[in-house]
């Protein structure tokens, strides 16, 4: 009762969850125009995820699978389903998830039969990671809604998220932490795995016996993927930032309901992988232009964004693509060979980023 | 003695019990220029000025006006000899209008006040001053006020005017307004006597400099013939320019765990939906023109002020919220803020350091102490002394009787024997001198090097840019911009601030 109260009285004066507030883009977080500079290493239909297994790089591309070599990429098979979720695996085996119901695990990537398959109770397996003791870690995004429908998730403010402990050997899984908000990237650590919680806006660490603690919270972003880095440390993504409209929105459960109802969901007020395509798009109370120039403060329609976390999950520094920028929706990145590779969705490309200089310039 | 001298000063000395504040000095005053006087704090400047303008006489020594010698007992005094003094805290009746403070002393038997602000129109107008009589003095902001005081020294037929640092609460563009305006009385004959600390104000503006030191004269000379590193070791005895805002920065600090975080903090019309983050280990420069909402925003963070009600934005402190209504709970939670308006809200003037430093300690226990130690807090005030090398005749100095930089640096002890994690200095160095500055300078630099979240809010660009690792620039109550310090130029961080 009193927590209804509280609630109300949050509402009315917009304190506590209530309170439509997005943190800046600050200290390691500053905007520069790093995925600007990168280079297009291929573009294709709709990239989703990638995996290494320290020699050869893995893409996603649709229901394909591809292997890439420098900028050539070569086609190893195709699914019947999209691919929403791949993981190299120790053994030189390959985790691939299906439209996010199924995960299959191959001997080797080219292996036309899988060694097992995984389909009990999955809805929206979006990311994988392999542990060193041969399991597989997998962050199941929502219970009620498909990998592909996540904006209906965080319109509905869903909170079925679940991080999944799967054995490959006898297909059993269990799961380590429920009623996470959108579980999106994890990535295993010595004593679990860190796990990104997109509509929380945070990092949070599970460990094996289900407890959870906070790695890194109030991001004004929607963090995906994590993938880990040299010499330690971890790679995040963030396939958009946060903006006040938005959040206004989902402080308004008639309006969302309005609609969700009535309005085509590709104008809906929601984060986007990118943008300009239609003038009906809601201005999201971005593209703010002061002196001709766009300003990096305005909150923008869609973002690319990757960070690098240090071994406690401290962000060190970050890599952008700003508002008048186009490489947007960046839902993967991972380290091969010095280089970082990304996916930036929103164009459908595959970038690429010599990490040497990255560190210098930006003080890692 | 010149026949072009105007105002004369010979062996002027003036003792306070016994301790020269001035000693032998000798100064004079030409006719419709500008005479910039300038020294560390406690070299004598203000002694001068007040000895010129009838608030305190010579211990011994002649004052001359056009060649007769005076001895001005009083202000009224000094004023009647056409001497007027505009000061630092101006002494204006803020619940009075423009108009009644102008003629204040002036009145008739009967007063019409449509006379009075007809009158005071027609002056303000001849002066070109953009300034409404029936305006109250205590609803203007600093320019103004600057102005009804000049207009006041000139309504009374002064031919000498002395400003005790004019620009201190000026924004660039009222400073540049103000010179103009200096230069137009010096236009009308007026001789004018300026103290200030800005170095650059003095070398640009005036005719000729006075240096002093020690309560004694160092040097007189064209203005022309000085440039900065000149001014400061004649002013110092040693050359700091170098150490001060010479050298710029190849390193910064890497930022530690983030301390502060403030989402869309909201307090209309000074804060607007201000975001930023201050992080352990580091020191945060926050520049910003006069009204960006520096201040206001870091006063919210501190409990002193109170964000808006309605949608006011959060604040985290260590990724915990947090809203204080109080300062106390701020500090028991570990945050410090260091005024920048000392006289108003940095101590009990009349009280001893180790009494104001014990005072801002006792904020730290909830309910405050039932019992209290004279013992303890001599022992903190002197520990104090030492540590920021406070120079005091005795422990149980009055601050009131402190120059303008030991006064700031007993400032600082009170927010550093709380012992915070995040403290804000908001302009720490305004109305300081030199010495004190580079001393105030490397405890900031301490603070940072022992991993404290460290916030400098200057108005001065170079201190700035000599003190911060991460420059954050506020424009019309929020940041709209941050920079590196290893990345940041003067002109970028002045285009963020106005553009």
């Amino acid at each position: 009762m009193i927590g209804a109260i509280r609630d109300f009285a949050d509402r009315f004066i917009g304190r506590g969850d209530a309170a439509i507030a997005v943190p800046s883009f600050d200290g390691a977080l500053k905007p520069n125009q790093k995925l600007e500079d990168a280079e297009v290493l291929l573009e294709c239909v709709a990239p989703e995820d990638l995996a290494t297994d320290g020699r050869a790089i893995y893409l996603a591309d649709g229901p394909k699978l591809l292997r890439l070599d420098g900028g050539a990429a070569r086609q190893l098979s195709v699914f019947e389903e999209p691919i929403s979720a791949l993981a190299s695996l120790p053994g030189g085996g390959l985790a691939v998830a299906l439209a996010g119901r199924e995960v299959r695990i191959f001997p080797e990537p080219s292996a036309a039969k899988p060694r097992a398959s995984l389909t009990s109770g999955l809805c929206a397996v979006n990311a994988l990671a392999p542990t060193p003791d041969g399991m597989l870690i997998a962050t199941d995004g929502s219970m009620t809604r498909g990998v592909g429908e996540w904006a209906w998730d965080l319109m509905e403010r869903g909170s079925s998220g679940r991080v999944l402990m799967l054995d490959p050997a006898t297909g059993s899984s269990k799961a380590l932490a429920n009623g996470l908000s959108y579980a999106f990237g994890c990535c295993a650590t010595g004593g679990g795995a860190l796990v990104s919680e997109s509509w929380r806006h945070r990092v949070v660490e599970v460990r094996r016996d289900g407890s959870t603690k906070i790695a890194l919270a109030h991001l004004p972003v929607y963090p995906s993927r994590l993938s880990p880095a040299t010499p330690d440390g971890y790679w995040l993504t963030a396939f958009t930032a946060r903006s006040l409209l938005v959040e206004f929105v989902l402080r308004e459960p008639a309006f969302r309901k309005r609609m969700m109802a009535e309005v085509e969901p590709r104008y809906w007020i929601v984060p986007r992988l990118r943008s300009g395509d239609s003038f009906k798009e809601p201005m999201q109370g971005a593209h703010i232009k002061t002196m001709g120039v766009v300003k990096p403060w305005a909150p923008p329609r869609s973002y690319g964004l990757v960070i690098r976390l240090a071994a406690d999950g401290a962000p060190l520094y970050s890599l952008h693509s700003r508002v008048d920028g186009a490489n947007h929706g960046v839902v993967s990145a991972i380290e091969v060979n010095g280089d970082l590779i990304m996916i930036a969705k929103g164009p459908g490309r595959i970038l690429k980023l010599p990490i040497a200089p990255l560190e210098k310039e930006l003080g890692a | 003695m010149s026949d072009d001298n105007l105002l004369s000063l010979s062996k002027a000395t003036k003792l306070y019990a016994g301790i020269p504040a001035i000693d032998s000095v000798d100064f004079d005053l030409r006719r419709g220029e500008i005479h910039a006087l300038v020294g560390e704090n406690g070299a004598g400047k203000s002694t001068l000025t007040k000895v010129m303008a009838g608030v305190v006489t010579l211990t011994s020594g002649t004052m001359t006006i056009d060649g007769v010698e005076v001895s001005p007992k009083s202000p009224l005094e000094a004023r009647h000899l056409g001497v007027a003094m505009v000061f630092q805290e101006n002494s204006l009746v803020p619940t009075m209008t423009v108009a009644q403070n102008l003629f204040l002393g002036q009145e008739r038997f009967y007063n019409r006040l449509r006379g009075i602000y007809i009158a005071a129109q027609q002056f303000l107008q001849s002066l070109n001053f953009d300034v409404a009589p029936t305006a109250t003095v205590g609803a203007l902001g600093a320019a103004k006020k600057q102005m009804v005081e000049i207009a006041r020294a000139v309504l009374h037929k002064a031919k000498v005017i002395i400003f005790d640092e004019p620009t201190a609460t000026l924004t660039p563009e009222e400073k540049k307004y103000f010179f103009d305006l200096v230069r137009d009385l010096k236009k009308r004959g007026v001789s004018i006597v300026f103290i200030s600390h800005a170095l650059e104000e003095a070398l640009l503006l005036a005719d000729r400099i006075t240096v002093l030191r020690d309560g004694r004269k160092v040097v007189t000379d064209d203005a022309s013939k000085f440039d900065r590193a000149r001014v400061v070791q004649a002013m110092v005895g040693r050359d700091l320019s170098h150490t001060l805002y010479g050298v710029r920065k190849t390193t910064v600090r890497k930022a530690g765990a983030r301390v502060l975080t403030a989402e869309n903090l909201k307090m209309v019309p000074m804060v607007k939906n201000n975001s930023l983050s201050v992080f352990a280990g580091q020191i945060t420069g926050v520049f910003g023109l006069v009204g960006a909402g520096r201040t206001e925003t870091f006063k919210i963070v501190a409990g002193i002020l109170k964000r808006d009600f309605f949608y006011g934005g959060k604040i985290f402190l260590r990724d915990k919220p947090v809203r204080f209504r109080v300062p106390a709970p701020a500090v028991r939670a570990g945050v410090a803020y260091v005024t920048e308006d000392r006289k108003v809200e940095g101590f009990f003037e009349t009280a001893s350091i180790a009494r104001n430093i014990y005072l801002a300690l006792m904020s730290k226990f909830p309910g405050g102490r039932a019992l209290l130690s004279r013992r303890e807090a001599n022992k903190i005030g002197r520990d104090w002394i030492k540590k920021l090398n406070i120079r005091a005749i005795g422990d149980d100095t009055r601050v009131v009787e402190l120059s303008g930089g030991n006064q700031q640096k007993v400032v600082i002890a009170k927010s550093l024997a709380q012992a915070p994690d995040l403290i804000i200095f908001d302009e720490p160095t305004r109305g300081v001198d030199v010495g004190a500055i580079v001393e105030i300078h490397e405890l900031i630099n301490r603070l940072a090097d022992d991993g404290k979240a460290v916030v400098v809010i200057s108005s001065y660009l170079p201190e700035i840019m000599a003190l911060s690792d991460r420059i954050l620039v506020s424009r019309q109550g929020k940041v709209v911009e941050e920079f590196s310090a290893l990345e940041a130029s003067e002109e970028q961080i002045m285009y963020a601030a106005i553009h």
